[in-house]
């Protein structure tokens, strides 16, 4: 081999170790970078056909008019569109639209000219059948399924050309609470986004490599962007330290003690972002009570609120915990998710504040536990744990109930709450005995499942913390961890109301959620409740820790309407329904059938007219219009991924055999071009 | 360079390449031969044995039996899908629907080894499911979507029989961990076969 081409081969070896170990670095960070998180629904849109490519653009939206009424802290909204069919054909258009999370759609009108066309709740299967038909007979008809809990598809039939259809849906939500104030968000997004460059961010490269919907994305040219009107009328039940936005501006006017209302600074927004409205109740230095009731069908249906007090008088209140970690470690749990298990233990151990105790426990197919009961958050005893919790390795069955058992026995010392912190994935077959022992021996116990990994048992999660009378956590990545476990902790802080009892004052009252949690700092408690009897006064009690604590509160109606003409008062009603049928969902009534469960869910769904799993709303007009023996084209919409309802990500399904190969095949090159001179030529020179 | 350095240099990559070949070549070759320890245990528990741990350290067992005809499948499917499990068969993800049963059954696997047969799955394909207990089941395939790993309605109950299978896409992606999910839903036909008969 000459000098040059020895140096080549010499760069050559250098340069494709090199790449190797390169590759080698960068394969680990891209596992588990993408993909979680809040990532955003790109809009609702209405989409037509355009032209003889196949292609559908999305048609215009004249304009948007919104109107919410809160009560407490249910939010009823009036979504009010009109679209236009700019084409010269008829046809069905298909729009599929986010919104808030907790929404609940209730009610849908479409007007098409002159005409009123309400919308009715069906069983699901019937809905789409009527609607199916009217399409078929040329009939204007409008169908409102549900596909995800934050996704809905509105199918309008056989829009004439250059038509104008109104669409009017109506939609509840719980208001958020963050950071002592409350929060109202409208996605204006609802209304189309018109992206110029390309697109809209998220949407993975493979649609348009390889169609999988029949749909190819629209393109996303300029367009007029849709104005919007909004109002807002706020019955808070409390005085108000401060009302704001800080997305638009504002005028606001305060109608009596608790009633406020809002309404964008210019008549015409554009919707270029969401609608973001805050509020905070004065607070005091006790928790503080509201209760809202309304009539429906001859039954009194109660919303109860109860708001912890001022934070800054939080900390004086605070009750001393007895902290239990209770970590998974069967075999279901090796690998990255043991690992994020740990990261979200040594996080948690940080938390601990002195005077407060803690005990680590540990379950496979045997309970082991740190100490033999809770010692005093030291910091020797929390390093000690520290090292327990780094040698955790995984392996083995999953025996919970005995860890269950550890966690739970006996009771915490006076005085302290005890907090188990419950780590696992929850990969146990005998979860209704499991159930059964949290809500026999829970006792003073709050339990706190913490569901770890790609696929865990959310059902599990849900139901232990249920009956734990605590919350669930999921974490679904380890870019989560601190966040998700920072979250929990702030939350667990500070217990400041616990053993809540509402007396309903009436044996047949019928109260969701049936077991009540505590009261966090963090958080404000709203129980419903359906009474039959006449009630003018419930009671409600609980433990402060430095004492009992209760409040006697009359029944009391939400104010009458204001300037905007109310949508059906049934806030409190609904609300009560939906979390009648969340429980229903959930399985929550024990014994009841999967048959049994759709059919109460169905029950309260046409009764309370809510759009559930099982009912859709359909709206058919009995004139046809459409000329007869037109068959509208369909069009389906490539579904986006709905915000914030990531309750876990999907298994990850690969192995890393190819990367091995290829690195395999690679180094084995390097090998080749490295051998040692006596080999480069062939054996018979060599001698 | 010298000849020392050229020999380490030729040592340690001839070496490096040998066990990450090794270890490479190991996956697909322990995913077969694990469903051939699985078909023993699955027989087992097809004769009336409970939770058959195919091998003593086992923490999964056989819960179903999956079959493509056409495309000569014949795989078991095992109980949880965690990582260690899908290395030896596809695993149902617990929470989701019992295989054969009411409601939306997710079956997942890895898309190089014993799930690399969805590419090829065609809308209308007969899946056969064979639970532990209970006749075989048909599906046929409905749908099938590339969705993100977020997007866990694929994972949402139904109030019908469905068959959902997820892997990792695209199938031929060098580096595991992608964000991206290929998933096939096959709904349950009418006609029930006698199955395996005990």
């Amino acid at each position: 081999m000459k000098p040059t081409s020895k140096r080549r081969v010499e760069s050559l070896c250098l340069g494709l170790i090199g790449a190797a170990l390169l590759w080698a670095a960068i394969a680990r960070p891209a596992r588990g970078g993408q993909g979680v998180g809040s990532a955003d629904v790109d809009g609702g849109e209405l989409l037509l056909p355009a032209g003889a490519d196949g292609r559908y653009v999305p048609a215009p939206v004249l304009d948007t008019d919104v109107a919410i009424w809160v009560t407490g802290v249910v939010a009823r909204a009036r979504v009010t569109q009109r679209f236009r069919n700019p084409g010269d054909d008829w046809v069905e258009a298909v729009y599929v639209f986010p919104l808030p999370d907790a929404a609940a759609v209730d009610h849908l009108r479409m007007l098409v000219g002159p005409r009123v066309i309400e919308g009715q709740i069906r069983e699901r299967g019937r809905a789409r059948r009527l609607y199916d038909a009217a399409k078929a007979a040329g009939k204007k008809a409008s169908l409102l399924e549900q596909e995800r809990p934050n996704v809905f598809t509105a199918s309008v039939a056989n829009i004439g050309p250059g038509e104008t259809v109104e669409i009017v849906l109506e939609y509840q939500e719980v208001v958020r609470w963050e950071d002592g104030e409350f929060r109202l968000r409208f996605p204006l997004a609802i209304t189309p986004r018109y992206i110029p460059d390309g697109p809209p961010a998220g949407t993975p490269d493979v649609f348009e490599a390889e169609p999988v919907s029949p749909v190819t994305p629209a393109c996303y040219a300029d367009a007029p962007v849709a104005p919007v009107t909004l109002a807002v009328e706020i019955d808070a039940g409390f005085a108000l330290s401060s009302l704001y936005s800080p997305s638009h501006r504002i005028q606001t006017s305060r109608v009596s003690d608790t009633v406020y209302e809002v309404w964008l600074d210019s008549d015409a927004v554009a919707a270029d972002r969401d609608f973001v409205l805050d509020w905070a109740p004065q607070r005091g230095q006790t928790p503080q009570a509201a209760l809202f009731t309304e009539e429906k069908g001859g039954d009194t249906y109660a919303l109860l609120m109860v708001i912890p007090p001022d934070p800054g008088d939080a900390g004086e209140a605070r009750l001393p915990r007895e902290t239990v970690f209770v970590i998974d470690t069967s075999g279901s749990m090796a690998g990255a998710s043991l690992e994020q298990a740990k990261l979200a233990l040594t996080i948690a151990l940080d938390d601990l504040a002195t005077g407060d105790r803690f005990n680590v426990i540990e379950f496979n197919s045997v309970t082991r536990q740190l100490f033999p009961e809770s010692v005093g958050a030291d910091p020797a005893s929390i390093e000690q744990a520290r090292h327990f919790i780094d040698s955790l390795d995984a392996n083995g069955g999953t025996e919970m109930a005995d860890a269950l058992a550890a966690a739970l026995e006996g009771d915490p010392p006076r005085g302290f709450v005890r907090q188990v912190i419950f780590v696992t994935d929850g990969a146990v077959g005998n979860e209704s005995a499991l159930f059964a022992y949290i809500g026999e021996h829970l006792g003073a116990s709050r339990l706190f499942p913490v569901g770890i990994g790609s696929a865990p048992n959310s059902y599990f999660m849900r139901k232990a913390a249920q009956f734990g009378r605590g919350t669930f956590t999921f974490i679904g990545s380890p870019l989560q961890v601190s966040e998700r476990m920072d979250a929990l902790f702030r939350k667990l802080e500070s217990p400041v109301l616990t053993d809540l009892e509402v007396g309903w004052d009436d044996p047949a009252a019928e109260a969701w959620p049936a077991k009540i949690p505590d009261l966090y700092a963090g958080q404000p408690l709203v129980v419903t409740a359906r009474l039959t009897g006449p009630v003018d006064r419930i009671r409600v009690r609980g433990d402060r820790g430095s004492g009992p604590w209760e409040k006697v509160l009359r029944l009391r109606s939400p104010a009458g309407p204001r300037d905007i003409d109310p949508p059906e008062r049934s806030a409190v009603a609904k609300l009560w329904a939906r979390r009648k049928i969340d429980a229903l969902m959930d399985g929550g009534i024990e014994g009841a059938d999967r048959e049994a469960v759709r059919q109460a869910v169905v029950e309260l769904g046409l009764a309370h007219h809510l759009v559930t799993r099982y009912t859709s709303l359909v709206a058919v007009d009995v004139t046809p219009t459409a000329p007869q023996g037109t068959v509208p084209s369909t069009m389906s919409v490539p579904v986006n991924r709905p915000a914030g309802s990531a309750i876990g990500i999907l298994p990850t399904t690969a192995t890393s055999a190819p990367l091995y190969l290829c690195v395999a095949i690679l180094l084995f090159g390097v090998a080749l071009l490295a051998r040692p001179r006596g080999s480069a030529v062939s054996p018979g020179e060599a001698r | 360079m010298t000849a020392g350095f050229r020999r380490a240099v030729f040592l340690l990559s001839l070496s490096s390449a040998g066990a990450l070949g090794v270890n490479g070549a190991w996956i697909p070759v322990k995913a077969l031969l694990a469903q051939e320890l699985l078909r023993h245990s699955w027989e087992r528990t097809r004769s009336g044995e409970a939770e058959v741990k195919p091998w003593p350290w086992a923490d999964t067992w056989p819960i179903a039996r999956l079959r493509l005809a056409r495309l000569d499948l014949d795989l078991i499917v095992l109980a949880g899908a965690s990582g260690r499990t899908l290395a030896f068969g596809p695993g149902h993800v617990d929470g989701t629907a019992q295989p054969g049963g009411i409601g939306n059954c997710v079956i997942s696997g890895h898309r190089d080894t014993h799930f690399r047969f969805l590419r090829e799955v065609r809308l209308g394909d007969i899946l056969e499911l064979q639970p532990v207990a209970g006749p075989l089941r048909r599906y046929r395939v409905t749908a099938y979507h590339i969705v993100r790993d977020s997007d866990v309605f694929v994972l949402q109950d139904r109030d019908e029989p469905l068959l959902t299978l997820v892997t990792c896409y695209p199938f031929d992606a060098v580096l595991p961990g992608g964000p991206l999910r290929f998933v096939v839903q096959a709904e349950r036909t009418d006609d029930t076969a006698g199955g395996e008969g005990r």
